[in-house]
């Protein structure tokens, strides 16, 4: 079976700067392939230039076997109901002035046409998916935490049923509990509903723990990829040791091993 | 704000090229004007512009253009004079009121708005019936009333640019007011003082003239603009060009002095300035300091003004540092761990007030002593470094100049001695080139460089204590393991102790002996991190241990802890974790949990801490 995400020798260019150069990956149903990388890495330009949110230089991406590098905006929408992001802001992402019903519905309504009662149903529904009640509906995003509006901000990607989402460092901005609830949240819902992943983190340990696949990215360039056990126990690539010597252990006695390790590894 | 952007607008041009033409006519006067102001040609009385004279004559006959360009000595230098009393009083009253605060603000506010009640033409004209025709006097008087809104605004500028965090990072290296006013906070409300200026400036061209018109001021026969266009207005039946030239020279002055300002102002436009709050004292207690330690903290309660209402942020905290020790407090945000980090300080938010407690550092207790107090020991004994290093660092000074002021600061010396110290802290910090470093800017630095730069200044007083308050946040993974390689190489150099402030465990583990682990404003437990990850005694430490990805098995639901922290406002009775912990029975709700001490060094604020599991799922890989 074809994968559900292809990405071949893509480049993109901003000026003289080359943000994504030559990345190759792929990505199954109900698979979450992990992108992880330091800032400047290129990751976040590589999940915009798959939603053709930057333009392409070279290479081609591949949606379900469609070629949709260079797809024309009214294609571009229409792949809106397949491929999603779930941001890192969740205070910048959601507009102050709109009411949650009205944020998440209105693709329903404006693309989709469904009347109002329709889209209620659908947005009750996204809503409970991510564990909020129907009455959030009828509120603005300040009233909500960071951790709850990460969930709306989840809801409204998948009121439109998509196959993919990217996720962009999506819980970079949360604290460690409301990490972990909105990591099971995206967990369990891949379960339910057989959702593939682009998980963007700078964060090793939260890939590590998502992924069934990472991609380690560097200058623009994935310097190791492979199976998610493989890439972090036994990392091939120089760059990945370091990265992952460099990662601080939550565990005293192992950090304390592994300090004395990384100090071989790097004679500084 | 940039300046020069303002100028590329072709009307802000016109306006710079137009009033420095008329500056340099009028500078020159004597040497450009093609006659004496005085100088009557009876043969061309009220002649329109000719050869001879370009501008045309008066009705004495004299040269309109000369009388132009010696006429504007007299009504530019009383703008400048007028100006320049404005500048002096209202940069002077606004950083004043805006830095200092308190009754300085409230006595400078209160003389504003007296004198903004005061109809300005009505007072001058009573200067000058008092002083007789004494223009400087009437343009002072004219620029004594028309400093209230320069007062304003630089009031306001400072308001807001001593929130910024570099600010803050110089108060904590222990400048004193004066520095910080004059070498941070001016320059950087250079722009809107320039704005209201060149405003005023034309508002007081118009004044002048008006004066000048109305025969007041200086006297014939010496020419001014307004002068000219009253004698102009006698013959305006024989001559109507005469009330040309100075009409349209005056005319174009002011609307130059406006349009100028507007650029300027369109350049940079800037924030309305913050809520002020009044800083209150600080409580102090009978508490003894612990012996031995370099810092206890006991009881330690801070309020900080939540929607108008002093709001209890840290509740009875007790902390003990011993000299050179590394010792994390852990939690996640609004559990109030950054606020106990400042409170150490006396650096609280405004309004915020310890309002019971005691802080001992090196047995003198810091709670209840004013700012001035503290300010002695902030850099020298305790210094702090942030989590947004580029933030912290002032953008117009080079990296040298900001490390020069502290060690000048702490260790005085000739240009030469302080620079040769600050390379060597810029070494210390394992700075490639120092010497090359120095003279950079903050934009030209990487975040870890920053930090390193923010840490070279924490370290010029020498400090016993530093307060890193999640100083890698900010950072890449590969540059916050050298910054903590370089916080545990300092300790072990200068032996000085540290209290990590973090959510991240991972960094506590790596840095620190101790920890003290904080939820919604209390310390919930503490105990040296290797009894604390492996045998927490609370199940905040135990849920929040579990909540890290790494200790658990990967694709696995991780054992979160729902719902988040509370609010300050809404904070439950009893033990504050009650609601979202898994062990709750009515007790915990009941009253306040005390502190227990299961073991030695290892204390616990929970009643069921005997049942608290979570050493169990510590599966490192």
């Amino acid at each position: 079976m074809r994968p559900l995400l292809e990405v071949e020798d893509l480049r993109v260019r901003f000026d003289q700067l080359i943000a994504v150069d030559g990345v190759s990956l792929h990505l199954d149903r109900g698979e979450t392939l992990g992108l992880v990388g330091e800032s400047g890495s290129g990751k976040s330009t590589l999940g915009n230039a798959i939603l053709g949110l930057v333009p392409v230089a070279e290479g081609r991406i591949r949606f379900q076997g469609e070629e949709i590098t260079h797809a024309p905006p009214k294609r571009r929408r229409a792949l809106g109901g397949h491929l999603q992001i779930v941001f890192q802001d969740p205070y910048g992402s959601l507009n102050p002035s709109r009411t949650i019903g009205y944020t998440i519905s209105s693709p329903l309504r404006v693309r989709h046409r469904l009347d109002k009662r329709e889209a209620t149903e659908r947005v009750t529904a996204a809503l409970a998916r991510v564990g909020l009640a129907a009455d959030a509906m009828h509120r603005y995003p300040a009233e909500f935490s960071g951790g709850q509006r990460q969930r709306i901000a989840i809801a409204r990607a998948l009121v439109l049923e998509p196959e993919l989402v990217i996720c962009d460092e999506p819980t970079s901005a949360l604290d460690l509990s409301v990490q972990a609830q909105i990591l099971n949240l995206l967990l369990d819902l891949q379960e339910q509903l057989g959702l593939s992943y682009l998980f963007i983190s700078h964060d090793i340990d939260v890939v590590r723990h998502v992924s069934h696949r990472v991609a380690v990215l560097r200058r623009g360039r994935v310097v190791e990829q492979g199976a998610t056990r493989q890439v972090t126990e036994q990392p091939e690539h120089e760059y990945t040791q370091t990265l992952l010597a460099a990662v601080p252990v939550p565990d005293p006695h192992e950090q304390a091993a592994r300090r004395g390790r990384r100090h071989e590894l790097l004679p500084s | 704000m940039r300046p020069l952007r303002a100028f590329r607008r072709p009307l802000s041009v016109a306006a710079v090229a137009y009033l420095g033409i008329v500056l340099v006519a009028v500078i020159f006067a004597p040497l450009l004007a093609p006659y004496d102001a005085t100088d009557g040609d009876l043969d061309h009385v009220l002649s329109g512009p000719s050869a001879l004279h370009p501008l045309g004559t008066d009705n004495l006959g004299r040269d309109v253009l000369s009388r132009l360009m010696y006429g504007g000595r007299v009504s530019l230098s009383g703008v400048a004079e007028a100006v320049l009393t404005v500048l002096v009083l209202g940069v002077l009253s606004g950083l004043l009121a805006g830095f200092l605060g308190g009754w300085v603000d409230r006595v400078i506010m209160w003389l504003v708005d007296v004198v903004l009640a005061v109809p300005v033409i009505v007072t001058l004209l009573v200067v000058l019936a008092v002083v007789g025709s004494n223009e400087t006097a009437a343009m002072i008087a004219l620029g004594v009333l028309g400093s209230p809104l320069l007062t304003r605004v630089v009031r306001g500028s400072t308001l807001a640019v001593r929130q910024e965090l570099f600010i803050t990072a110089a108060r904590v290296s222990g400048l004193p007011n004066r520095s910080i006013a004059l070498q941070h906070i001016l320059p950087r409300i250079a722009g809107p003082i320039i704005v209201q200026a060149s405003i005023f400036a034309g508002a007081a061209l118009l004044t002048e003239t008006s004066l000048g018109y109305l025969g007041l001021g200086t006297q014939p026969p010496t020419p001014t603009w307004g002068g000219m266009v009253a004698d102009a207005s006698t013959v305006i039946d024989q001559q109507p060009w005469l009330l040309v030239p100075a009409g349209v020279v005056i005319g174009l002055s002011i609307l130059s002095f406006g349009l100028i300002g507007d650029a300027l102002r369109d350049a940079g436009a800037r924030q309305a300035p913050p809520r002020r709050r009044k800083v209150v004292a600080v409580a102090s207690s009978e508490a003894k300091p612990e012996p031995g330690a370099l810092l206890s903290v006991h009881d330690l309660t801070v309020t900080l003004p939540r929607s108008e209402v002093d709001t209890v942020v840290v509740e009875g905290l007790d902390l003990r540092i011993e000299p050179g020790e590394v010792v994390g407090l852990v939690g996640e945000s609004g559990c109030g761990k950054s606020i106990t980090g400042r409170a150490l300080l006396g650096l609280l938010p405004e309004g915020g007030q310890v309002t019971r407690g005691a802080i001992h550092f090196e047995g003198r207790n810091l709670a209840g002593r004013r700012r001035s107090e503290l300010r002695g020991l902030r850099g020298s004994g305790i210094a702090l470094i942030s989590q947004e290093p580029l933030s912290c660092l002032d953008p117009v000074c080079t990296v040298g100049r900001q490390v020069d002021e502290l060690v000048r600061r702490h260790e005085g010396g000739n240009r030469k001695q302080v620079r040769a110290r600050t390379i060597e802290l810029l070494g210390d910090v394992n700075l490639p080139d120092p010497e090359r470093t120095v003279r950079r800017y903050p934009h030209e630095l990487s975040g870890g460089m920053a930090q390193r730069v923010l840490i070279a200044m924490a370290l010029a007083g020498r400090p016993k204590l530093l307060i890193a308050d999640e100083p890698t946040t900010a950072l890449d993974v590969t540059v916050q393991a050298e910054i903590l390689e370089l916080l545990r190489k300092l300790r072990a150099e200068t032996g000085m102790a540290v209290l990590l402030i973090s959510h991240d465990w991972g960094v506590v583990a790596d840095l620190c002996q101790r920890a003290y682990v904080m939820y919604a404003g209390h310390v919930v437990e503490s105990a040296s991190v290797d009894e604390l990850f492996d045998g927490p005694l609370h199940p905040y430490t135990a849920g929040l241990l579990g909540c890290a990805p790494r200790r658990a098995r990967p694709g696995r639901r991780l054992p979160a802890i729902p719902g988040t922290v509370p609010d300050p406002r809404t904070w439950p009775a009893g033990c504050h974790f009650a609601p979202r912990c898994p062990m709750a029975t009515e007790a915990c709700a009941a009253a306040a949990i005390p502190l227990f001490e299961p073991a030695t060094g290892h204390e616990t604020r929970c009643i069921h801490h005997t049942q608290v599991k979570g050493g169990e799922n510590a599966a490192v890989a």
